[in-house]
């Protein structure tokens, strides 16, 4: 509750993740110290005498890893905050970023992409991105739209709409997918997840949203905790609930959007690592949301990390790993509490 | 701060919930509303919380139209607690608490220690003070209750909205929060509560608003809402409503419920002879299990004629603290020879009462059918000098002996016919 109490907890997690940055980024093909990683990132912003090292692993830093890396934290960044705003603004424990069918979008939008490129051979940069944002925007108001009564949004019928919306898409998916023949382990590799060949371009297009969202969900933070006792206690507390609803609602979307769009579906870092966060610190989302950035940054580095070198030199898709880590840390989690999962 | 109804009506599709309500509650006055399911209570307390909007009609707080506020001034004059309140999230006490003034905190601004202090004061009034680590999943349901009344308190209100808070409770908490809630009044707050405990409501409070079905039925201090008139036509069943036996408040105590008792006369007929409030319990078991009861003679006064009048039986009635009279006992031979059979109570036998003792032995030797029940055989409780005994032995050889209660309801249950259908006894006795 006290932000001074919570102080050392953020620089820890901080500290954690320059770690986790600087170390993911030494670790690869080639191997580099992490004393020489450091120095070529610190070299850009102060000025240290890098001459003894090679501009080749300059160039791996600068041009391939640090990129990847970075695009890792954010992309975990987003998704855990996405994932506890979800949780707290549909108060459903099983809700995640994908929950209200956004991802599915993002997904039919990529896989019309690769489609379309396939088809009539029409490219342009980031022409992957723009789809899967245009689809999960275009999900988002469906079934927003769709959960309205009266103009409000219940949260059951919100929940129920994304699920079944979702199951929709994903049999659009596998349709195209059919469809596209040879293409369909390109549409396969990318909702998978991963972040083979990201770099600085997709990082630019993931970041503002990321920032921009954080900020506004950090400030509704006071409102998602009194949601959670329940909307006519949030009305009766002076809150304008449906708003609050729509705002967040839209900008949890927007920022799932934006890291769906570059990275694929990578599962589970938007349920798990809220629910292990809010473990230790509590419900409280001033806590919660910055704090469960923090981990599912670091925690997806870790992942990229293995997803590049475990059967190396062949590469996995992320998310392959996210789960295959994520889902029996999670139950170790359950059964280590032996309680009942709650928010 | 009054709380002015104005005619408000409220109207959920087509169907009408509340209909033509114009009620004001001063300030500093606990009212209670009471009703059945179903009358409206709780649409009248999201009314009042503007959690619903009047289809005709509206609320003045004071002078000041209710939906003139914006929905923060409103919670800063109105607090609410809930039916219920989500609290499967482990939040602590003071988390809770501290929610209480939101209605008071800008976006950007974070909690003073003028809030802190507040929220301090409300978990003090509430007994809170030594939970406010807690988690309040861990609290039982008087203690949330109490945390969910001072977040509440850290609002600020001038008027307080409860809706069934003591619902879940037992009657220890119930009485704690309806006393902790009556002590807010003496500071000026206004307090609106629904209750389903009319006796709680009427020790409680200090106006009652009866609903039925939408629209006022009684209101005002609780001698004058709680009739027994009133409540049996808006609940349906059967009450004796006495005055409290210290504060003189009302008091309504249940009855067994109504049923067509005509019909039954002639076949379900058991007539019982008692007295000293050694039939009391036998009339009410047998009247629940559909028996037509009739008893006498009894002194007026006495405690099981109290108990006949009550359940509305026939009695014969004799003046207090007479013996009963030839007149008297004629009368209850006749009654008794329409009977189907007769239970004769475990009496005192005085000299008040042979002719009593009398009649029932004329029942048995004419072939009705007598039932003695004798729960403490080896109790004295002969004071005629040995007259009462010998008349019980007659009485005892022609009759049937029942050691209890279950016993005697068994056998009633056996006689053929007198059961009938919807006996509870017969289902139960082997």
């Amino acid at each position: 509750m006290r932000k001074k109490y919570w102080l050392p907890v953020y620089l820890a997690l901080l500290l954690f993740l320059f770690y986790s940055i600087m170390a993911a980024t030494a670790i690869g093909s080639v191997p580099i110290p992490v004393k020489d990683t450091v120095r070529v990132i610190l070299s850009r912003f102060i000025s240290l005498e890098t001459s003894d090292i090679s501009r080749n692993t300059v160039s791996i830093i600068w041009n391939l890893r640090l990129p990847r890396v970075l695009l890792a934290a954010l992309i975990g960044a987003s998704l855990a905050l996405s994932g506890v705003s979800f949780q707290g603004l549909l108060r459903n424990p099983l809700a995640d970023p994908y929950t209200i069918g956004v991802s599915s979008g993002a997904a039919v939008g990529a896989t019309a992409a690769m489609f379309l490129r396939q088809l009539t051979g029409l490219n342009f940069p980031q022409m992957i991105p723009l789809f899967a944002m245009a689809g999960a925007f275009a999900a988002l108001f469906f079934i927003y739209n769709m959960a309205k009564i009266g103009g409000k949004v219940p949260v059951v019928t919100l929940i129920l709409g994304g699920v079944v919306v979702s199951s929709f898409l994903s049999a659009i998916i596998s349709l195209l997918m059919v469809l596209s023949g040879e293409n369909m382990h390109g549409i396969y590799f990318w909702l998978s997840g991963g972040l083979i060949l990201r770099s600085w371009p997709q990082l630019w297009f993931v970041l503002p949203y990321l920032i921009l969202g954080f900020i506004v969900l950090f400030f509704y933070a006071r409102e998602l905790n009194v949601l959670l006792m329940g909307e006519e206690v949030a009305l009766t507390l002076g809150i304008n609930v449906e708003r609050t609803k729509k705002v967040l609602l839209f900008v949890a979307s927007v920022v799932t959007a934006a890291a769906v769009s570059v990275s694929g579906m990578i599962g589970f870092i938007g349920l798990i690592i809220p629910h292990a966060v809010r473990i230790i610190t509590g419900p409280d989302h001033r806590v919660l949301l910055p704090a469960s950035a923090l981990v599912g940054a670091s925690f997806l580095v870790w992942s990229d990390v293995a997803a590049r070198t475990v059967l190396a030199p062949q590469e996995l898709p992320v998310g392959i790993i996210t789960a295959f880590v994520g889902a029996p840390f999670f139950i170790y989690l359950l059964r280590k509490k032996k309680r009942e999962i709650s928010l | 701060m009054n709380i002015n109804i104005e005619n408000l009506s409220f109207y959920y599709g087509e169907t009408e919930i509340l209909r033509d309500i114009s009620y004001t509650v001063p300030q500093g006055r606990f009212v209670g509303i009471i009703g059945p399911n179903g009358s409206g209570k709780t649409t009248l307390v999201k009314l009042l919380s503007r959690l619903l909007t009047p289809t005709t009609g509206r609320i003045l707080l004071g002078d000041r139209p209710l939906a003139d506020f914006t929905q923060n001034s409103l919670a800063r004059m109105i607090a609410v607690v809930h039916q219920e309140t989500g609290t499967e999230y482990q939040f602590t006490v003071e988390e809770v608490v501290l929610m209480g003034r939101m209605p008071y905190l800008r976006r950007f601004q974070s909690e003073s220690s003028a809030d802190y202090e507040i929220v301090n004061r409300s978990l003090a009034i509430t007994g809170c003070t030594e939970l406010r680590r807690r988690k309040i999943t861990e609290l039982s349901g008087g203690e949330k209750q109490r945390v969910m009344i001072a977040r509440a308190l850290a609002q600020q209100p001038q008027i307080l909205l409860l809706d069934e808070p003591t619902s879940h409770l037992d009657i220890g908490y119930q009485q704690e929060i309806l006393e902790l809630v009556k002590n807010l009044t003496t500071e000026g707050i206004t307090v609106v509560a629904v209750l389903h405990d009319l006796n709680l409501a009427a020790y409680f409070c200090h106006e009652l608003l009866l609903l039925h079905e939408g629209r006022i039925k009684a209101c005002g201090q609780a001698a004058a809402v709680l009739t027994t008139e009133k409540i049996e036509e808006v609940y349906g069943i059967r009450v004796l409503v006495t005055p409290h036996p210290v504060f003189g408040t009302p008091q309504v105590s249940l009855l067994p419920g109504t049923r067509e008792r005509g019909a039954l006369r002639k076949t379900r007929h058991v007539h019982i002879i008692a007295g000293g409030g050694s039939g009391g319990e036998l009339m009410r078991d047998l009247v629940q299990a559909g028996y037509y009861v009739t008893a006498g003679v009894l002194n007026i006064g006495d405690s099981d004629w109290e108990a006949a009048r009550a359940l509305g039986l026939p009695v014969i009635s004799e003046a207090p603290f007479s013996g009963v009279s030839e007149e008297r006992h004629r009368d209850n031979l006749k009654i008794m020879n329409n009977s189907r059979a007769v239970v004769l109570a475990e009496i005192p036998l005085g000299h008040g009462n042979l002719l009593n003792l009398q009649a029932a032995l004329t029942a048995a030797k004419e072939g009705k059918k007598v039932f003695i029940l004798e729960e403490n055989p080896r109790r004295e409780r002969d004071f005629t000098g040995g007259r009462g005994t010998e008349l019980l032995g007659q009485i005892r050889e022609a009759a049937v002996i029942c050691r209890d209660k279950a016993e005697l309801y068994r056998k009633l249950a056996m006689i053929e016919g007198l059961a009938g259908t919807n006996a509870v006894f017969k289902e139960s006795g082997r």
